[in-house]
């Protein structure tokens, strides 16, 4: 920890513009009314810890049906309503709000502004959420949640094959969370693009900060076609329209097209911003400066121009043709090389460092192995004669759960615990954090890595239960044993978040010793967040700061 | 008989697929291992004893930069020529004017399978001539099914309004389980397939006896009140038994229902206590799907299970 | 929170201006897909109400040059605020809401005698992509009308006295894009039926 004086670079703004945050309303109101990008992203992230519970449950009843063949734990239609309703919660009401709140604290902060750039066009795309997720689970009570999938494919979706609202809900549930990310993309992109503080060039964005900017250039381009979608789908449905109906001259495939046009760069949207948090996590606790920045921000940029020519290769068993498939083939092997220069650089980075394994860096370096061994089943699905095979079972929801779980989650845990200290003030506990850890590492694979052998002896997705075919009831309930172990874990974890924001250690403005700007101020910080920011002429203001003797600009950077 | 899908060696059409997959599977694991050792190894070597100095910063080197962008763009491409070549071996192609042999619809919760030249129409399970290649168009009555037997090789989806087309062949007799694949409503679960490879001599016999109707009405009591029952609670709307006048498309074929080794698409074995039950009750047995309840009194079950035992 | 002037800024970017044109890439990227979508479906019905039987390019064709022509007039308005005559500004602007709504009765009255002649969004897959894209499209002619309309009751009302105003230059910019994704529509639906 360093206690180094700061040599004012300029005073922050003493504010007097009146709408803002130093004259928010106490208590509860306050909360409800702010426009504080700090308390929104707070927000943000409490939201998506409860839809993480409603879809974690979700994920257990499912894994305790199918724990054993022939189960009737749950029915059929309980089921796929349970199941339609996890994807769709994980995906649009866990890890979009979780990556939405932590830039929406951290942007700011990172690159020295008092606020985003529309406070209360900020606070508008939070309430849209809240209220899109509400509005989606209301169809639970409102005749049934939707039951075709959480990519809803025509004519299932249609009637009269999905005769209850579940489907409306969805749609129109879905529709309200996309304008919410599209306002906040616009937020974000103005905000990083005019608001950063004299001497943070492009060049020196933080690496989170970085990914978050491609991240909502992503969400600008392709949340408009899952809104075109659900419009024309809400059309069929409620006006009797014939967009995806086949019987009337409508195209089943075009839905998929169409879908898959957003679905692609969403898995991504929901993956970038992870990736910045690992970029800032593994310098810190490596105590190395990140290797091959220009490279690791490159690959992003690389990644999301790919994001959008891959679409179709989530449809390889379509029938396309073979010169289509091969076409897509190319562009999802190619789009393995940028995210491989990642994790070569964040190995790197470790590689000569001192490594301290806090819960944070632990987290980050099973991101490494897991998102890898994600990564790698997916390269297998490029070679797509063997997606012909093992897409839609088991071994694609191994798969996509290596990638969105093994991925995603496991950097949004080290991203909580590596911030958590700045947010609250307080640290989380250590000794609980290692606990969560090892659970989670050990519940995941046990969870996931059987899955891929399920689907390799044949169980399909999607599937309420499956006959007693030799091994399938072994892999199963291994695999439901493994989801206990994860719930266990991720209890652990919400227990740590609330005793360590009761009674943990304080946690001073730097507990990390790390080197960009939000750790120059208090934790938390003041409500126009700094009161005096730190020279800026390189990437790590605060190593700069605490090395005279070898600051980073003078390697140039 | 349920036969352990993986036992049975893969067919001409999925071996192709089962040695990409072995190529590329071994590569991935090569890329694992290499990734997990790199991790490791630095987690143990660099791991801090709390007393060092900073390490030295190290901003990048080029060089390695190129080293491992090129690299894994090498070991793609020879992945994309192992792809190329299981493409064209795995789902051969054919002519724009080629005629299906068999025609299969995939239907909730249920395959029809029209065999072209005979004239066969089966349902669920399909009878495969061994060694011989066949071409199938494969459609859907409703939404998006998807036919899939892994041991004779690729899936392919069954989409309405767009016809598909693939290769059929099993190269040695047996069992082979296959199922739907692609989420299409509640019974999903259950649509599952059998396909019974045998040599082409029982092939042939078995396509003749499929092409045999009940010349007459079934003797038994049992039987031949079943047969008045099926008349009267129109069962014959939904489904068609040869030589009668019950001509219904909408479920499936029952000429030769005696004779199947499973039920519902696989969801119970073919025995007069299950179909018993099935009857009693369908909603119970597979709900949601498209057979209704009729409130069977248990007499009714008997005669009604009698009559379609007979239909061999 | 305008905090022009009042932070340190490294970069000083318009910021409405800047945020209204991401929010029309977004736009743009909506239409596009609804008009894949009637391209998809185009030339799909053979018998049946279609493009070719049902519309009116010349018909239409007038109305859209009054819309055309409000984008004009309402860069006209911009200029005499800029300029400083107010009055003249107001009157550019009324004209502007004007022409918009000349469109707007225009589209009404044929899609009126479509719903006549049972051509509805429930016929057939050109009733649902037509009615699709050109009411997405109407909607965003009325809302900005409406917003126009605000910006007129505010300028009678004395406001926009500084000559230079992000709400204007926001609207402005919507107003073209609304005008201007129209001339896309009206080649992909009105042009193309004629073919």
């Amino acid at each position: 920890m360093s206690d180094v004086p700061y040599m004012p670079q300029m005073p922050a703004t003493s504010d007097h513009v009146g709408a803002t945050v130093e004259h928010e309303k106490a208590g509860l109101l306050g909360w409800v009314a702010t426009v504080d990008h700090k308390r929104i992203g707070i927000l943000y992230l409490l939201t998506s810890l409860v839809f993480f519970g409603a879809g974690g449950i979700e994920a257990l009843l499912m894994r305790i049906q199918l724990a054993r063949p022939n189960n009737s734990f749950l029915s059929p239609g309980a089921y796929n309503q349970i199941f339609t309703m996890h994807g769709t919660t994980m995906i649009f009401l866990v890890a979009m709000p979780a990556l939405t709140g932590m830039a929406n604290y951290l942007v700011p902060l990172m690159i020295g502004a008092k606020d985003v750039a529309f406070p209360r066009l900020n606070a508008f795309s939070f309430w849209l959420l809240a209220f899109g997720g509400l509005f989606l689970y209301f169809s639970f009570i409102a005749g049934g949640a939707p039951a075709a999938g959480w990519f809803s494919y025509a004519p299932l979706s249609e009637q009269p094959y999905s005769s209850t609202t579940g489907v409306d809900y969805y749609a129109i549930g879905l529709f309200v969370l996309g304008m919410g990310s599209i306002a906040a993309a616009i937020n974000l992109i103005v905000t990083i693009a005019g608001f950063r503080a004299v001497g943070l060039t492009i060049r020196r964005l933080p690496l989170f900060v970085w990914m978050v900017m491609v991240t909502q250039v992503l969400i600008l381009l392709a949340l408009p076609a899952l809104n075109a979608s659900l419009s024309m789908l809400l059309i069929d449905r409620l006006m009797n329209g014939h967009f995806f109906v086949t019987d009337s001259g409508g195209s089943a495939l075009l839905w998929q097209h169409f879908f898959w046009a957003f679905g692609h760069p969403e898995v991504y949207i929901v993956v970038l911003p992870a990736f910045g948090m690992i970029s800032e996590v593994i310098p810190v606790f490596s105590r190395k400066v990140i290797y091959g920045y220009e490279f690791v921000a490159a690959s992003t940029v690389a990644i999301a121009v790919l994001s959008f020519l891959v679409w179709a290769h989530h449809m390889f068993a379509v029938g396309l043709g073979h010169s289509i498939d091969v076409v897509f083939a190319v562009g999802s092997m190619l789009i393995a090389v940028p995210t491989g220069v990642k994790i070569f650089n964040w190995i790197a980075t470790m590689w000569g460092g001192s490594i301290r394994f806090t819960t944070s860096m632990l987290f980050a370096t099973g991101f490494l192995v897991m998102f890898t061994i994600g990564g790698l089943s997916g390269i297998s699905f490029a070679a797509f004669p063997i997606d012909w095979q093992v897409t839609d079972t088991y071994y694609l929801v191994a798969h996509l759960h290596y990638v969105l779980f093994g991925g995603t989650v496991f950097a949004i845990f080290a991203g909580v615990y590596y911030w958590f200290p700045k947010i609250s003030g307080r640290m989380l506990s250590e000794r609980l954090g290692k606990i969560h850890f090892w659970l989670m590492l050990v519940g995941f694979n046990m969870t996931f890595m059987v899955q891929h052998f399920m689907g390799l002896i044949g169980m399909p997705r999607r599937v309420f239960t499956y006959p007693d075919l030799p091994g399938w009831a072994a892999l199963n309930m291994t695999s439901t044993i493994g989801a206990v172990i994860m719930g266990i874990a991720v209890a652990i974890f919400l227990w740590n978040l609330i005793v360590s924001f009761v009674t943990g250690e304080p946690a001073g403005n730097n507990p990390w010793d790390a080197w960009t700007l939000e750790w120059s101020t208090t934790s938390p910080p003041p409500a126009h967040n700094f009161d005096l920011l730190p020279p800026i002429r390189s990437r790590r203001p605060l190593w700069d700061l605490a090395h005279p003797e070898d600051p980073d600009w003078k390697h140039g950077h | 008989m349920q036969t352990d899908p993986s036992l049975l060696r893969d067919s001409v059409l999925a071996q192709p697929i089962s040695h990409l997959f072995l190529l590329v599977g071994i590569v991935m694991a090569a890329i694992l291992l290499l990734v997990t050792v790199l991790v490791l190894y630095v987690s143990f070597r660099y791991r801090s004893d709390g007393v060092s100095v900073m390490p030295q910063q190290e901003f990048g080197r080029t060089s390695l930069e190129i080293l491992w962008t090129v690299g894994p763009v090498l070991i793609l491409v020879f992945i994309f020529a192992a792809t190329i070549h299981a493409m064209k071996e795995s789902d051969p192609g054919f002519a724009a004017n080629q005629q299906p042999d068999l025609v299969i619809v995939a239907h909730q919760w249920w395959w029809e399978a029209r065999y072209v030249k005979s004239g066969v129409i089966a349902a669920n399970e399909i009878h495969l001539p061994v060694g011989k290649r066949l071409f199938v168009r494969l459609e859907s009555a409703d939404v998006i099914h998807d036919w899939w037997v892994p041991q004779l090789g690729r899936k392919m989806d069954a989409v309405p309004g767009h016809p598909n087309f693939l290769w059929l062949e099993a190269d040695s007799p047996g069992f082979y389980s296959g199922t739907c694949a692609e989420y299409c409503g509640a019974e999903h679960a259950w649509m599952r397939i059998g396909v019974i490879a045998e040599g082409e001599p029982t092939f042939e016999h078995w396509a003749q006896h499929q092409l045999e109707v009940p010349s007459q009405l079934p003797t038994g009591s049992d039987a031949a009140q079943g047969a008045q029952l099926f008349q009267q609670f129109t069962c014959g709307n939904c489904h068609t038994i040869g030589g009668t006048s019950f001509r219904g498309k909408i479920g499936p074929d029952l000429t030769h229902i005696g004779s199947r080794l499973t039920l519902a698409a696989g969801r119970f074995q073919n025995t007069p206590a299950n179909l018993a039950h099935w009857l009693t009750d369908p909603q119970a047995v597979k709900p949601d799907s498209h057979m209704p309840n009729f409130q069977l009194s248990d007499a009714q079950v008997r005669q009604l299970t009698a009559y379609l035992e007979t239909l061999q | 929170m305008d905090t022009e002037g009042t932070v340190e800024r490294f970069v000083t970017v318009d910021t409405y201006e800047f945020a209204v044109t991401l929010f029309l890439i977004s736009e743009g990227a909506f239409f596009a897909f609804l008009i894949i979508a009637y391209v998809y479906f185009h030339g799909s019905m053979a018998s049946g109400p279609n493009a070719g039987n049902s519309l009116n390019p010349l018909k239409t064709g007038i109305y859209s040059v009054f819309l055309l022509a409000s984008s004009f007039t309402v860069s006209t308005a911009e200029r005499k605020l800029s300029s400083g005559h107010r009055r003249a500004f107001s009157g550019w602007l009324l004209t502007t809401i004007i022409l918009g709504t000349i469109f707007v009765v225009g589209q009404g009255r044929e899609y009126f005698n479509l719903y006549r002649n049972d051509v509805t969004v429930s016929r057939n897959v050109f009733g649902t992509s037509f009615f699709t894209l050109t009411g997405f499209h109407g909607l965003h002619v009325l809302l900005g009308l409406l917003a126009l309309c605000i910006l007129f009751a505010l300028a009678m009302g004395g406001d926009f006295q500084t000559g230079r105003s992000s709400a204007i230059r926001a609207v402005a910019l919507y107003w073209h894009f609304v005008d201007w994704i129209w001339v896309v529509i009206f080649f992909v639906v009105y042009v193309w039926a004629l073919f």
